[in-house]
């Protein structure tokens, strides 16, 4: 989904990408109120994870096969600014440092990703948070629908992307696009529920939207030094 | 270690090498963008960013192979989204490819995005492969990007290499272990795998944290920045800047004529 160069018009580009430095901006804002902007380290190792997360492949149907996001996870974890400015960073050093997804092109890869991936999928999932029982397994029910859905709403948006600059027509993109990330997605939904379904218990002082009484676990006190 | 694919050449040693990274940053991505800006029937103009590109990339000593290697990245996308167009649009008469009719409309959007996406893959290949990304960061930082941005890129970096060797090293217990990826349900193996790297990563940032912390972090990185911006940048910036835009006017000259 990391759309190259030269694939969107001027106007695309210009408009996603101011959007993306607005998103990028307000997310480093909220992490200085949050972090106290020294807690780079953290922040930086979480982008890195979902960049090494991205390297599994994992197997779709037919041969092919689809990687991970991410989107979701990050905003379970961290909230939703600081979980798109992680994933902003990632696409941002893939971009430069890999030539993974176009220069140009970045600010579209951010919108649908960092913006409509993770931002927007994270409220989907506080909506059916909010609708469900409060419990462990709707917590983690929504977490699994909002991860499903993150990555057809991306995946719709780059086609919407791809149609109004006319590289491809919206009624062939639209349903190539949904249809094989129907199944991206089902992959993506069910590592992002394996994953913080094992950081609640574990850690779950880590998993920042979780708001109900833990359940056990046990927590390392390892960042006592400030 | 087996991660050494990631970033095997910046350290090379060239004349592309030694120049400021602030002239590549910004020479190359002027360059980028009066490439996708290009109409598409300037094929002149597209002719002449390749010979460039070429140029350049005989001045970075840059193996072609590993270059080539890493064009390709576009390729799948190419093949997803654009290999399609010439038998879906309409318009801009048609042609008879055995039992397929292709459109000269949709050819010539299939051209545009293959030939744009792949000089520019080439033009940010040829800024990364010949800049350690340590420098490319620090050159970000003195064009006034802010300094906790900056920070996050170049540790984001960092750890990049240090979880990827964890990843590998996991994946290779699994795969001893007599496991293939085959069927959907076998993501909950990787939803594990996930789940300990996240609390792996995690658990060493806090220790990182811990030790800058004692070693008098206070939230700014101090910098020694090894380039000045003399007249070799000047002229790499002219080159890639002007030599284009002069190969687009021609070419559009060339058109109306």
């Amino acid at each position: 989904m990391h759309i190259p160069d030269g694939f969107l018009n001027a106007g695309t580009s210009a408009v996603t990408g101011a959007v993306s430095v607005g998103a990028v901006g307000y997310g480093l804002y909220r992490a200085r109120k949050e972090l106290d902007e020294k807690r780079v380290p953290l922040l930086a190792l979480c982008a890195a994870f979902v960049f090494a997360a991205q390297m599994l492949n994992f197997p779709v149907a037919g041969g092919t096969s689809g990687h991970f996001l991410g989107g979701v996870l990050a905003a379970v974890l961290l909230g939703p600014w600081l979980g798109s400015l992680v994933i902003a960073l990632v696409l941002l050093v893939q971009a430069l440092g890999f030539a993974d997804g176009g220069v140009t092109a970045l600010g579209a890869n951010v919108f649908n990703m960092a913006l409509v991936g993770t931002v927007l999928s994270y409220f989907v999932f506080a909506g059916f948070k909010a609708l469900l029982p409060r419990n462990r397994a709707s917590f983690l029910g929504a977490v699994a629908a909002a991860s499903w859905l993150s990555v057809m709403l991306a995946s719709g948006a780059c086609a919407v992307e791809l149609a109004v600059s006319g590289t491809s027509p919206l009624g062939v993109a639209l349903p190539a696009m949904l249809g094989v990330h129907a199944i991206i997605g089902i992959g993506e939904a069910l590592i992002t529920t394996a994953v913080v379904a094992v950081v609640l218990q574990v850690r779950p002082d880590l998993v920042g939207s979780w708001d109900l009484a833990s359940s056990g676990g046990y927590a390392l006190e390892t960042t006592g030094v400030s | 270690m087996q991660h050494s694919f990631l970033d095997s050449y910046s350290g090379l040693d060239s004349p592309l090498r030694r120049l400021d990274p602030r002239a590549k940053l910004a020479g190359l991505f002027i360059f980028v963008l009066l490439c996708v800006t290009t109409p598409p029937n300037l094929y002149v103009a597209f002719a002449a960013y390749l010979v460039l590109e070429l140029m350049l990339l005989f001045l970075s000593r840059l193996p072609w192979r590993h270059v080539a290697a890493r064009v390709l990245v576009v390729l799948p996308f190419i093949l997803a989204v654009a290999l399609f167009l010439p038998f879906f649009k309409k318009g801009g008469g048609s042609y008879n490819l055995g039992p397929l009719s292709v459109s000269g409309h949709g050819l010539l959007v299939l051209w545009n995005v293959a030939a744009k996406s792949t000089l520019s893959v080439l033009a940010v290949i040829l800024l990364s492969s010949t800049t350690p990304f340590a420098d490319l960061v620090k050159g970000m930082r003195k064009m006034r990007v802010p300094e906790l941005l900056t920070s996050l890129l170049s540790f984001t970096y960092r750890y990049i290499f240090v979880l990827t060797d964890e990843a590998q090293r996991m994946r290779r217990a699994r795969d001893s272990r007599g496991w293939k990826g085959r069927w959907l349900w076998q993501a909950r193996t990787v939803g594990h795998m996930v789940a300990t790297l996240f609390l792996r990563s995690y658990e060493r940032g806090e220790r990182v944290y811990a030790a800058m912390l004692a070693r008098g972090y206070d939230g700014s990185l101090p910098m020694v920045y090894g380039y000045s911006f003399g007249d070799a940048e000047w002229a790499f910036v002219c080159l890639v800047v002007l030599a284009p835009l002069a190969a687009r006017v021609l070419s559009y000259g060339l058109l109306a004529v």
